[in-house]
């Protein structure tokens, strides 16, 4: 065996390792069902940005509520959904994998850590803008990097999963999805939103930062639904009928 | 002074089995698998696929639950944790080696 094909092997073996850790996204469909949320979601948010409400707290409220009702009903009809079609159409094709069950201390870390990611950034700019008041000016580029920060928070654990799990698409959309972030924001700068900040209003400040966040949301959510949908039309071209019915 | 090489003969014969390789580390990232997952993902035979489960089984490393998903019988296999660390034993054996012989 040359040193080639000895590396080659050990590849083989990493890969093989995580075929079952990918498994779930073997069909598709679990991308299709959370890129609709993900649009779902983004319309609701750019609805909230668009639609002009009574008080700058009432449209904040309205946007919140109608993002936590289409998330819980949308993430719970999903599940519910993939359940049901995976039992049907893939298990009958390419088997039945149990994932590992995920301990609770181990949940409990990823939650603390997440928080720690997310939140020290908002306390951080908070505390700068009540302590610091020249720096508030920065915060009127909302807009801009409100999609830029979302874009890196959602790109990057997509990327990781794709490292994960073996799946080069979602190191792919993982990678959109960052670029995306960046694409909107800059093209509100290049549109003009942020420079005319300085007169605008805190409702419409608001508005073009629902707008940003509700549009990357949505092109995000149809690139995950366009790339299950491929993903499923190959897996069925593959596995036209279930185990034992083949010609 | 050379190091010795780690004695190749001493790698675990039932995981160093390519087929028997490939079932060990499919099964090593999840919990359990069923048959037809195996069978799909290998490209062996179902006679073939059987023997070497068998094997697998015969040797620890593999346990066997057998079930029904409505009226169709259900066989799923799971990694024991001997097979675990076979697996783990068998991949830093072969790791060891192969960096050594990168570095000569």
């Amino acid at each position: 065996m040359t040193p080639s094909r000895q590396g080659d092997m050990g590849m083989d073996i990493d890969a093989a390792a995580k075929r079952g850790r990918g498994y779930l996204f073997v069909d598709g469909l679990a991308e299709m069902a959370g890129g609709v949320v993900f649009v779902l979601v983004g319309g609701v948010v750019l609805l909230g940005g668009l639609i002009p409400g009574e008080s700058l707290m009432a449209r904040i409220a309205a946007t919140g509520v109608g993002v936590v009702i289409v998330k819980a009903v949308g993430l719970l009809t999903a599940v519910l959904a993939i359940w049901w079609f995976k039992d049907r159409f893939t298990y009958p094709r390419t088997g039945y994998v149990r994932q590992k069950r995920i301990p609770f201390s181990q949940i409990l870390a990823f939650v603390r850590n997440a928080f720690l990611v997310l939140a020290l950034p908002l306390f951080a700019l908070a505390a700068t803008f009540v302590f610091v008041p020249h720096m508030r000016g920065a915060l009127s580029s909302i807009p801009i990097w409100a999609p830029a920060l979302l874009g890196v928070m959602w790109g990057v654990p997509c990327y990781w999963l794709g490292e994960w799990a073996g799946l080069r698409r979602f190191r792919l959309l993982g990678m959109s999805t960052f670029f995306a972030g960046i694409a909107v924001g800059v093209g509100l700068l290049l549109i003009g939103w942020p420079g005319r900040l300085a007169s605008a209003s805190p409702a419409q400040m608001l508005g073009r930062t629902f707008a940003g966040v509700g549009l990357l949301s949505m092109i995000c959510g149809a690139a995950f639904v366009l790339s299950g949908l491929v993903t499923f039309l190959r897996y069925r071209k593959e596995n036209p009928l279930p185990y034992g019915q083949e010609p | 002074m050379t190091e010795p090489l780690p004695n190749l003969l001493d790698l675990d014969r039932v995981i160093h089995e390519p087929a028997r390789l490939l079932l060990v580390a499919l099964l090593s990232s999840v919990e359990s698998a069923d048959f037809l997952f195996l069978l799909k993902e290998s490209r062996l035979t179902k006679g073939n696929l059987s023997v070497h489960l068998t094997r697998l089984e015969n040797a620890g490393y593999l346990s066997v639950e057998k079930s029904f998903r409505g009226k169709i019988p259900h066989t799923e296999y799971k990694l024991t944790p001997k097979g675990a660390a076979a697996f783990d034993g068998y991949r830093r054996s072969l790791a060891t080696f192969l960096n050594k012989k990168k570095r000569e």
